[in-house]
């Protein structure tokens, strides 16, 4: 008896009277009917398709790889994002080229029609991460920002200003609108590059001034040595409300906040145009944050409603056997709810691109042909410079057919 | 019927139920895959975007090509004009694959007009004049004099823009590109031939992804 009150079916009479026999076999039909529900609202688990096992050399890039090949489809795109901004801090560009192009294709694929794995992330029982990865909107903006950068290093400035439209494309807030296209730098290098390709790129500059406080140089149609720089840490994900059903960021900030170029005698500021822990907090509510909160909602509901037909069930069977029909449906009833409530899944898809800096910088100069011994710099927010991240780095200068990009990263090791 | 035959009835059920509809497949879209299919380029595959495809490509080239043959420069010429391609110019939202368009362009005249018209290959320039080097110098041989500068001056230049506008809101996303293409007298500096093509397209990705 107690253990209806308790919302178990335990103690159900293994030799109940006639009569309910006659009319219902309670013993069977609530575990029938509990079972073939859960797996109809459950869609029963699903086996896990087998993956190559990881062999870890020790080598982080052959590592990086391995897992990319062994991620599961739903995930790749979040280890291709990884492993393309850790080969850009080594320098092994022509791998985060190959990653980042596969990462644009299925960003750029996402209209292609019914998304079986989207239709489930928005499903009761399924969590948000079944859905494939593409990222918020500030690591699908950083998966076209690199990519961006990696075409203008291969003298295609058009397809670099291409990547940095669509990164701008992508910072949308599609429900408020007020936090849209409110990156610095996009907007500064695709007119930097519409000026180098002979246009006017004097409407994106003012987009990009009107976006920030500090100093943006003019345009130098001379300068032939681009600096990207990024430092500091960036956004962490977490689930949040009753359910997890909120996605949340973590967002300390960094202890790094600006960083300096010395080089040909000459000290080039590297100020944090732009800042991913403010993007990703300010990224405006998503339609799938509704989605999330109807399934708690749902959840919620469920569960209240489960718990209290199995209590109505309790309290039915202590009325006596006249009672006991209405008892056996409210436990079912009850299972029924209960279970349901169990299955569903709100909770907030928290896959993070994990290695991605805080602040994004730039600097273009003119520099000789030739090979030049420079430094940079880093510096805490009072101007204290921090010696541990500070380092020598060559720039050379030999190809005069188009720029020389350059890229440094606090993250580098 | 008597509670042993009603135990068991149920227990069959209660089996069915648990074993039946249960498929370790179950719910998972195309288990088995997608068999490798061949499709024509000019096919819109179920794979694709907003962005430049195989088929807005062929749909451009095979026009531009048409177009260009049609031109009394190209259609009346007495000797085959020599054109030189220039490299497209990227101006929307999608890095492409520039070389492309004018590969295939290039491609669809030589089949459809051979001999009236002939394409310099700039791009073999630095390689083509270390051989002529080579020949002059006596290192390999030369079936004709080296030193006679042989090298083709171009008639024309082909080149071609891409340019787009995108829009996007709660609704969805809509791209319109416009690809223009045109051919220069190389010595005159006027545009013999401009045609264009544009293409519009929107879409609207899933609840999940918004």
């Amino acid at each position: 008896m107690d253990s209806f009150r308790n919302g178990g079916i335990a103690s159900l009479p293994l030799n109940p009277p006639d009569s309910i026999l006659h009319r219902i076999p309670a013993t069977t039909v609530a575990l029938a009917v509990m079972l073939a529900s859960f797996q109809y609202f459950t869609g029963c688990a699903l086996p896990e398709a087998s993956r190559p096992p990881v062999h870890y050399t020790g080598d982080r890039m052959t590592d990086a790889e391995a897992q990319v090949a062994a991620a599961a489809p739903k995930d790749r795109v979040l280890w291709q994002d990884r492993f393309a901004a850790e080969a850009l801090r080594r320098g092994e560009f022509d791998r985060a080229k190959r990653q980042l192009d596969s990462v644009i294709a299925t960003l750029g694929g996402q209209l292609s029609g019914p998304d079986e794995a989207a239709r489930r992330a928005r499903g009761y029982f399924s969590g948000e991460s079944e859905k494939t990865f593409i990222g918020e909107p500030y690591e699908r903006v950083m998966a076209y920002y690199y990519r961006g950068l990696l075409y203008w290093r291969d003298g295609e400035p058009d397809n670099a200003r291409a990547c940095f439209r669509s990164a701008a494309l992508n910072d949308a807030d599609m429900l408020a609108h007020q936090y849209a296209n409110d990156y610095v730098l996009l907007d500064y290098l695709e007119g930097l590059a519409t000026a180098k390709l002979g246009g006017d790129g004097s409407d994106s500059f003012a987009r990009a001034r009107a976006n920030t406080k500090l100093a943006l140089p003019a345009y130098d149609n001379e300068a032939n040595v681009l600096c990207f720089v990024e430092y500091g840490r960036g956004p962490m994900k977490y689930a949040a409300g009753r359910y997890g059903e909120q996605l949340r960021f973590n967002v300390r900030p960094s202890n790094t906040h600006s960083a300096v170029l010395l080089v040909d005698g000459r000290q080039v500021a590297l100020p944090p145009y732009d800042d991913l822990n403010f993007q990703a907090t300010t990224r405006g509510g998503r339609v799938m944050d509704y989605i999330l909160q109807n399934k708690a909602v749902f959840k919620g509901t469920t569960d209240a409603i489960g718990r209290l037909a199995l209590t109505g069930a309790a309290i039915a069977h202590d009325n006596g056997e006249k009672q006991d029909g209405a008892a056996t449906t409210l436990a079912v009833a009850g299972v029924i709810s209960k279970v349901i409530s169990a299955a569903t899944n709100p909770r907030a898809d928290t896959r993070t691109w994990d290695n991605l800096p805080q602040y994004l910088s730039f600097a273009a100069l003119h520099l000789a042909p030739g090979t030049h011994a420079a430094r940079i710099e880093f510096f805490d927010v009072h101007g204290e410079r921090l010696p541990e991240f500070s380092r020598d780095v060559t720039i050379a200068v030999d190809d005069t057919s188009h720029d020389t990009v350059v890229f440094l990263s606090q993250l580098s090791r | 019927m008597n509670r042993t035959h009603f135990v068991a009835l149920s227990s069959l059920a209660l089996a069915a139920a648990l074993l039946g509809g249960c498929s370790a497949s179950e719910g998972v879209h195309n288990p088995t895959g997608i068999p490798v299919t061949q499709m024509n380029p000019d096919e819109r595959g179920f794979v694709g975007g907003t962005g430049v495809e195989s088929q807005d490509l062929v749909t451009v080239t095979d026009k531009m090509a048409r177009s260009i043959l049609g031109i009394p420069q190209i259609a009346n010429a007495r000797t085959p004009p020599f054109i030189v391609l220039e490299p497209v110019v990227n101006d929307t939202r999608f890095p492409i694959n520039k070389d492309i368009f004018l590969t295939r362009i290039r491609s669809q005249l030589n089949e459809k007009a051979t001999g009236r018209v002939s394409f310099l290959d700039r791009e073999m320039m630095k390689t083509l004049a270390g051989e002529r080097e080579l020949k002059q110098g006596g290192q390999v041989t030369a079936s004709a004099d080296p030193n006679v500068v042989e090298f083709r001056g171009a008639d024309y230049f082909l080149t071609g823009k891409l340019q787009g506008i995108a829009t996007q809101s709660s609704a969805g996303v809509s791209d319109y590109i416009l690809y223009t293409f045109r051919l220069t007298d190389a010595r005159t500096s006027v545009i013999v031939w401009e045609s264009s093509a544009e293409i519009k397209k929107q879409g609207l990705e899933d609840a999940a992804y918004r």
